[in-house]
C-alpha cells in the first residue's frame, strides 16, 4: 500500500516535474515567469492526441511529434511575443505572458470544443507485479521518460557549448552578452528545451489519464510553478526535486483522505516553505556585487 | 500628415454609423420585450441549461426534447390560442453563469416558466431567484433532495434518486450479490454528495456492507491514490455517485491498476462520454435512469416519441434528457390549459395536481409536497460501447 502510494506520487510528480523545468529554465536566464507555459503543455498533448488519431503513430513518434511541435511553437512565442518586450519593464511581460496563456486556451476551445477528449491507444497497458506491488506500465513508462528527459537535460546544460552559454547567461546576462555570447540564440533555445519538456509532459499525462481539454495546462501551469518555486526558482535540480516532492505530497494527502484539499495542499506546501526557506529548497541566496 | 487626417475622418465617420446602427438595433429589441411574455401572441418558456462546458451533453439533449415539444403543440394551434417559444440560454457548466442567465430570462425575455437545469447544483441556484419573480422552474433532472423545499414554484419530472437509489440497491445487493461495496463522492458536486448519502442508507437497510469511502472532485483527473486504497478494501463492487467525466477516468484508473471491479451509479453517469473517456474500462458499468429508448417495450406515446426524435436526428435514440425535456413542456402546457391562464401563479396549482401524467418518459406523479413518483426505473449496462436495458425495476411510492 505505501509502496504502491509512493509509486503514484512518483509519477504524478514527474508530470509536474518536467513542466516545472521549463519555468525554472526561462526563469534562470530572463527572471521571466511565462505563465503560458502550461499552455504550451496542454498543446503538446493535443498535437499528441492528433499524431495518433491521424497518423497512427507510435509511442515515441508521438513523442517526438509533440515535443518538435511545441518547439517551433515555444520559439516562435518567444520571438513574436516576448522579444520585443524585453527591454520593457518586467510587468508588461508578465502580463504579455498571461495574455498568450488565455490566447492558447481560447485557441484550442475554438478548435476542438471545450470538453475533454480520450487519448487514443497508444501504449499497451500491462499490469505488472513485484511481489504483492502492482503498478501499471504506463506509470512505468512515465518514469522512465521522464527520467531519460532530466538526464539528457542535465547532460546538455553541463556538457554542451550551449549549456555553458545558458549557465553564464543565468550568471549575468548583460556581462554574457559582452563576452561574445549571442544571447537571443541561448533564449530561443531555453524556451525550445522548455517546451519540448512541457509537451512531452503533456502526452504522457495525456495517455495516463486518457484525457486532454483546452484548460488542463491551467492547474498543472500553477502546480509545476509551485515545484519550481518549491525547489528553488532557477535551480534545474530544484525543479525535479520540487516535482517529485509535490506528486508525493498530494498522492498522499488524498490517501490520508485528504481529497477535498488535494488542491490546497501544493499551495500551503509552498506557503511553509517560503516562510522556512525563502528560496526554495536547492536555492542560493541572490548575491549582488554593486 | 495628409493621410492620418483622411484616415482620422473615415474612423469618425465609422463610429458615428456604428452608433447610429447600434441605437436602431436597441429600439427595435426593446419593442420586441414590450410585445413579449404572456401578455402578447406567444407565451414564452425559458430554457435554462449547459450548451457548452463539462455539462452540455445534458443541455443539448434537454432543449431538442424541449423544441420538439413547442413543435408538437404549435402544430396544433398552441397554447390557449398562442404559440409556445423556447427561449435558449445557456451557461457553459458554470455556476457563476448559472444565475446570470435566469435573471436575464426573467428580466427580459419575460418568460412564464423555465425548464431547467438538468444538475440539482444549479437548480437549487434558480429555485430561490424564479420563486423571488413568481415564475415556475420546472427542473428536467434534478434529482438530489432538496430542490422543490425550494417554494411553491419549484417542480421536477425526473425520477429521483430517492425512489431509484433504494431500487436499484435491492438488485446489486439480492440479484448481483454486492456484499461488501466502496462509495466514491464527488465532494464538490452536490448531486454527487446528496445520492450517497441514499445509497449508504439504502445500503444499511439490505444490511450490505460499507468497505470504503472515498472522494473526489469534479475536475479531478488523478485517482491513482483513491483506487490504490479501494484496492486494499477489496470490495464487490463499486458506487460511484459523480458524473461521467470523472466515472470514466476512475474506471480508467481501477483497470490500470488491475482490479476487475464493476461500477453502479446514477444518470450522472448517463453520457457516451463515460466510454469515450473511459473505453473497455466501463464495459459491464451500470447507470440507472428514468428514460430508456425501448422501442419494443414502450408506451404508445413514447414510441411515437422515439420515432419522431429518430426522424430527425439521423436514426440516433432519445436519452432521458430530451424525453423530461419534452414532458416538462407538456406539463407546462396541459397545466396552462386547465388553469386556463398563462399567469403562473395559476397555472403552477394546476401543475401540482397532475395525477397519473402518461408522460414518454414514464408514468408521473405529483406528491402533494409536489415532488415526483415516477415507474419504471431503468438499469442500463454499458455493453459494447453502448447502454443497453439490463432491467426495468419496479419502483416504491415513498412515504411523503
Amino acid at each position: 500500500m505505501l509502496l504502491q502510494q509512493i509509486i503514484n506520487g512518483l509519477t504524478l510528480g514527474a508530470t509536474y516535474a518536467l513542466i516545472a523545468l521549463g519555468y525554472t529554465m526561462v526563469y534562470g536566464i530572463i527572471q521571466l515567469i511565462n505563465f503560458a507555459h502550461g499552455d504550451i503543455y496542454m498543446i503538446g498533448a493535443f498535437i499528441g492526441v492528433a499524431a495518433v488519431a491521424l497518423f497512427h503513430q507510435n509511442f515515441f513518434l508521438t513523442l517526438a511529434t509533440a515535443m518538435l511541435a511545441c518547439v517551433v511553437l515555444g520559439m516562435t512565442i518567444e520571438r513574436v511575443a516576448y522579444r520585443p518586450l524585453r527591454r520593457a519593464p518586467r510587468l508588461n511581460l508578465l502580463i504579455t505572458t498571461i495574455g498568450v496563456s488565455i490566447f492558447l486556451e481560447t485557441f484550442m476551445t475554438v478548435l476542438k470544443g471545450p470538453q475533454p477528449t480520450g487519448f487514443p491507444p497508444v501504449l499497451k497497458n500491462v499490469t505488472l507485479r513485484v511481489g504483492t506491488l502492482e503498478f501499471s506500465s504506463i506509470q512505468l513508462v512515465i518514469l522512465l521518460v521522464s527520467v531519460a528527459l532530466m538526464v539528457g537535460l542535465q547532460f546538455i546544460v553541463k556538457y554542451t557549448k550551449i549549456g555553458k552559454a545558458m549557465r553564464a547567461a543565468s550568471e549575468d546576462y548583460d556581462t554574457a552578452s559582452l563576452m561574445g555570447i549571442n544571447i537571443n540564440r541561448v533564449i530561443s533555445f531555453t524556451f525550445a528545451i522548455g517546451s519540448a519538456l512541457a509537451a512531452a509532459g503533456g502526452v504522457l499525462v495525456g495517455i495516463y489519464f486518457n484525457s486532454v481539454s483546452p484548460y488542463m495546462g491551467v492547474t498543472a501551469g500553477l502546480k509545476a510553478f509551485v515545484a519550481a518555486v518549491l525547489g528553488g526558482i532557477g535551480n534545474i535540480p530544484g525543479a525535479m526535486l520540487g516535482g517529485l516532492l509535490l506528486g508525493l505530497a498530494e498522492v498522499f494527502g488524498v490517501a490520508a483522505g485528504f481529497s477535498t484539499y488535494k488542491d490546497a495542499i501544493a499551495f500551503t506546501l509552498l506557503i511553509i516553505i517560503l516562510l522556512v526557506r525563502p528560496t526554495g529548497l536547492l536555492g542560493r541566496p541572490i548575491q549582488r556585487k554593486v | 500628415m495628409k493621410k492620418y487626417k483622411v484616415a482620422l475622418v473615415l474612423l469618425s465617420m465609422l463610429l458615428v454609423i456604428a452608433l447610429v446602427a447600434g441605437c436602431g438595433g436597441k429600439t427595435g429589441t426593446s419593442g420586441d420585450e414590450n410585445k413579449g411574455g404572456a401578455s402578447g401572441d406567444t407565451i414564452k418558456i425559458g430554457f435554462m441549461g449547459a450548451l457548452t462546458g463539462n455539462e452540455a451533453s445534458y443541455g443539448i439533449e434537454t432543449l431538442k426534447g424541449m423544441k420538439m415539444a413547442a413543435e408538437d403543440l404549435n402544430k396544433e394551434g398552441g397554447v390557449l390560442g398562442k404559440k409556445i417559444e423556447i427561449v435558449e440560454s445557456d451557461h457553459g457548466s458554470k455556476q457563476t453563469e448559472a444565475a446570470a442567465v435566469v435573471q436575464k430570462m426573467i428580466s427580459k425575455d419575460r418568460v412564464v416558466a423555465i425548464v431547467g437545469d438538468p444538475t440539482t447544483g444549479k437548480t437549487k441556484l434558480a429555485a430561490p431567484i424564479c420563486q423571488q419573480n413568481k415564475v415556475v422552474l420546472l427542473s428536467a433532472g434534478a434529482v438530489g433532495p432538496g430542490v422543490v423545499e425550494l417554494g411553491d414554484y419549484i417542480f421536477r419530472d425526473t425520477l429521483l434518486d430517492a425512489v431509484a437509489a433504494p431500487a436499484v440497491t435491492d438488485y446489486l445487493v439480492n440479484k448481483l450479490g454486492w456484499k461488501k461495496v466502496a462509495i466514491v463522492t464527488s465532494t464538490n458536486n452536490d448531486y454527487s454528495v446528496g445520492l450517497t448519502k441514499i445509497f449508504e442508507e439504502a445500503l444499511a437497510k439490505h444490511n450490505a456492507q460499507i468497505v470504503d469511502r472515498e472522494s473526489i472532485q469534479d475536475g479531478d483527473q488523478d485517482f491513482s491514490a483513491q483506487v490504490t486504497r479501494i484496492k486494499q478494501a477489496r470490495p464487490d463492487g463499486i458506487i460511484f455517485t459523480g458524473y461521467y467525466t470523472e466515472g470514466g477516468l476512475f474506471m480508467k484508473e481501477v483497470r490500470k491498476q488491475g482490479l476487475d471491479l464493476k461500477m453502479a451509479g446514477g444518470d450522472g453517469l448517463l453520457s457516451p462520454v463515460l466510454w469515450k473517456l473511459g473505453g473497455d474500462a466501463v464495459e459491464g458499468s451500470m447507470v440507472y435512469t428514468g428514460f430508456a429508448a425501448d422501442p419494443a417495450n414502450a408506451a404508445p406515446q413514447t414510441r411515437e416519441f422515439i420515432k419522431k426524435y429518430q426522424a430527425a436526428n439521423d436514426n440516433k435514440l432519445p436519452d432521458m434528457f430530451s424525453a423530461q425535456g419534452y414532458d416538462a413542456v407538456m406539463l407546462l402546457a396541459r397545466a396552462m390549459k386547465e388553469a386556463n391562464s398563462t399567469d403562473p401563479s395559476k397555472f403552477k396549482d394546476a401543475l401540482a395536481k397532475t395525477r397519473d401524467y402518461p408522460g414518454v418518459s414514464g408514468t408521473l406523479t405529483f406528491l402533494p409536497n409536489r415532488e415526483p413518483v415516477k415507474s419504471p426505473v431503468y438499469l442500463l449496462e454499458v455493453k459494447n460501447q453502448q447502454f443497453s436495458i439490463k432491467e426495468a425495476l419496479p419502483t416504491e411510492v415513498p412515504k411523503a
